[in-house]
């Protein structure tokens, strides 16, 4: 607030003191001229009262000649003082309205009222910096879960783009550098309420410096940075960020995963995508030989993980000297010819690895015309080239925005899911298949939301009081419609927390105990029936009996009499 | 020589000296205390005051701060001027009107003074 008094205030010295300026030399003025009261005896104004018709001529006010006819004189001077105050005034209106247009002001209004909306945000928000398509995307997915979030963004435009977005919540926006000390404070690293920070930008260094500023600062915050250097990302993990996304190492790894076994791929994109949005479940990748068009960044993640699990790839790049690549056909590999060099008859899968979209559409189709059956992995590099890659029909696309935000979801937002997907990596392939199956067949193919449960007194007053009173409470309580009991409600639980040993084959004969942790995955209607089972003791004294007890106090005794008599 | 700080001290000397021409004489006397000089202290401690803003320094703040108690006393004493002379149509002859008319203006001639002084110590600080 300070600085905007002082600059408006600064900026208005010269029309206030022109101002000023001229109604004294109107008032002094017209005190000077002779005049003539109502008996014609000569008479002077005195100076309150030349102020005050001063005041009511200069604001176009005009109430008269007050408090006799003037004479010659003063009307000449009022003439002139006309002028006088009235080009000062408008010279002073003109002179505000520049400096509300003046970008230094803006600049300073619109800090100001972000640092208030910080402020004033009493719940958990995440800070993101760097809107870019990933940031876009992360805040879409917080915004569905009703986690608030504070942009940061050097662009004007990007946030621009934010404004006029359909978002649930109102989104605090800054445009600054957020590498800068100053701007990362306003944004609330030092507010409780700040839950973790992610640096989005695809700017290494942009990112690098973020992480720097943010660990000098507060070195308790939590901090997701993305890199896609792997020296980068060595610099950040050192500095100490929470964790490092590297979406092409991502991705690669993910490749390996689904080459591996589908089904943990299938479940573990299920869960960490953004709540409601399509999921599509994919065949597994074939292991034989496999062609890798572009040998970038992405192609290099691609092939190291494709030959750690012991798969034999050829290389198509159309710039091998940049790359760094020994061993590779040259070509981009969307014509016939090279495809064929490559041997695209007796491979089972294609990677479209380039960095422009077009090029790995033509890749996808060529490759789909030389050989129908193969598998086609692409990569998609914009957004909005979106439809063109679902006519493509690839069995596999990556989109760099979308594994990013999967794996922000998963480390920042979701702490035990985390814990969940690392449990699963180690199980048998038949038992994720059977619980990837059970929880699609129950609640859909569009991606769950995930909540946790505690057991106790806050969160789940009616089982604690439950359980208070010695009764055995199941899990099963949690997984059935409180309107009808036969029904399934639409959720799994994923994870069991008791005393520190984490179980992930859950039975619904499980008996709860105080102080346990569940995590649950599910539609959100399932998680809002949960609270009304976990909240009202008759809702869940349906569930356990099966009978409705009575309310009051007065049937409670009338039917207690009924069954004693009986 | 700096042309900003010689307006500057200009106006806050000039301010004072109006402020004390005003002020000095008989307290019950009207003709010993010319409304003109009044109205001309009134004008110019406005633009000093306005000379004073934006300075986010401490002393920038004091200087401001001085000023608006010297405006504050200075209109009020035109006000009860102005009441008590019936918009200046008649003159005054209530000794203790007069009185305060005249002891506001000293008010303000104080600030004035811590003004002016805030004005020297900051000169010789600054010792260019």
């Amino acid at each position: 607030m300070n600085s905007i008094i002082f600059i408006v205030l600064r900026k208005m010295r010269v029309p206030l003191i022109l101002l000023i300026l001229c109604y004294a030399i109107a008032v002094f003025g017209l005190t000077l001229m002779p005049g003539v009261d109502e008996l014609g005896r000569p008479w002077h104004m005195s100076l309150s009262q030349a102020f005050y018709v001063i005041s009511y001529t200069a604001t176009t006010i005009g109430f008269g000649e007050i408090p006799y006819p003037f004479s010659t004189p003063q009307r000449l001077w009022m003439l002139v003082s006309i002028y006088l105050t009235v080009i000062a005034w408008i010279y002073a209106i003109g002179k505000i309205i520049t400096l509300i247009q003046e970008p230094t002001l803006k600049r300073a209004i619109t800090e100001q009222r972000f640092s208030r909306q910080v402020k004033h945000l009493k719940e958990p928000f995440f800070m993101i910096c760097g809107y870019g398509e990933t940031g876009r995307n992360l805040l879409e997915a917080l915004d569905r879960m009703d986690l608030r979030a504070v942009v940061i963004d050097i662009d004007e435009a990007r946030l621009n783009d934010l404004l006029i977005s359909n978002f649930h919540y109102d989104i605090p926006t800054l445009c600054g550098d957020a590498g800068l000390p100053a701007v990362l404070e306003t944004a609330g690293i030092y507010n409780r309420y700040c839950r973790g920070v992610f640096a989005l930008a695809d700017d290494d260094h942009a990112n690098l410096a973020v992480a720097v500023a943010l660990r000098l600062l507060n070195p308790k915050l939590p901090l997701l940075c993305r890199a896609e250097e792997e020296g980068m990302a060595e610099n950040m993990a050192g500095i100490g960020a929470t964790s490092v996304i590297n979406p092409y190492r991502s991705f690669g790894e993910l490749l390996g995963t689904a080459i591996r076994s589908i089904h943990h791929y299938n479940l573990g994109d299920w869960l960490t995508g953004v709540p409601g949005q399509m999921h599509q479940t994919i065949v597994s990748p074939p292991s034989g030989r496999w062609i890798v068009c572009g040998y970038g960044r992405f192609g290099k993640a691609v092939v190291g993980s494709l030959q750690q699990e012991g798969i034999e790839t050829a290389i198509i790049e159309a710039d091998p000297a940049l790359t760094g690549c020994t061993d590779c056909l040259v070509g981009t590999g969307s014509e016939a010819g090279t495809l064929i060099k490559a041997g695209i008859a007796d491979a089972v899968g294609i990677v479209a690895g380039t960095n422009n979209d077009h090029m790995n559409l033509g890749i996808a189709m060529m490759a789909r015309k030389l050989s129908p059956n193969i598998f086609i992995v692409t990569r998609k590099n914009h957004h909005f080239n979106g439809p063109l890659f679902e006519h493509v029909q690839a069995d596999l696309t990556m989109q760099t925005s979308r594994i990013i935000s999967h794996e922000c979801l998963g480390h920042l937002v979701w702490p035990l899911l985390t814990t969940f997907l690392a449990l699963m990596k180690r199980k048998p392939n038949d038992w994720v298949e059977q619980i990837y199956r059970e929880s699609v067949d129950l609640i859909g193919l569009r991606s769950p939301e995930t909540w946790e449960i505690t057991i106790n007194e806050d969160q789940t007053p009616a089982i604690a009081e439950a359980l208070a009173q010695g009764r055995e409470v199941t899990l099963d309580v949690l997984l059935r419609d409180p309107g009808d009991t036969e029904r399934p409600l639409r959720c799994v639980p994923l994870l069991h927390f008791r005393a520190d040993r984490k179980r992930t084959d859950i039975r619904p004969d499980l008996l709860l105990a105080e102080g346990d942790c569940l995590l649950f995955c599910g539609r959100d209607s399932a998680q809002k029936r949960q609270i009304q089972v976990m909240r009202n003791i008759n809702a869940l004294d349906f569930l356990l009996t099966g009978q409705v007890q009575p309310n009051g106090l007065l049937w409670r005794w009338f039917t207690q009499r009924h069954s004693n008599t009986r | 020589m700096n042309t900003e700080k010689v307006v500057f001290g200009f106006f806050i000397v000039l301010a004072m000296t109006l402020n004390f021409g005003f002020f000095i004489g008989e307290y019950n006397n009207l003709l010993h205390h010319p409304v003109y000089e009044l109205f001309a202290a009134i004008v110019v401690n406005l633009i000093a005051t306005v000379l004073k803003f934006g300075d986010r320094t401490q002393i920038g703040a004091i200087h401001l701060s001085t000023s608006l108690v010297a405006d504050l006393q200075l209109i009020t004493s035109a006000i009860v001027w102005s009441a008590v002379t019936d918009m200046g149509e008649i003159p005054a002859s209530d000794i203790a009107s007069i009185g305060s008319v005249v002891s506001l203006s000293g008010g303000a001639f104080l600030a004035n003074v811590t003004s002016v002084v805030i004005l020297i110590v900051e000169t010789v600080m600054m010792r260019r």
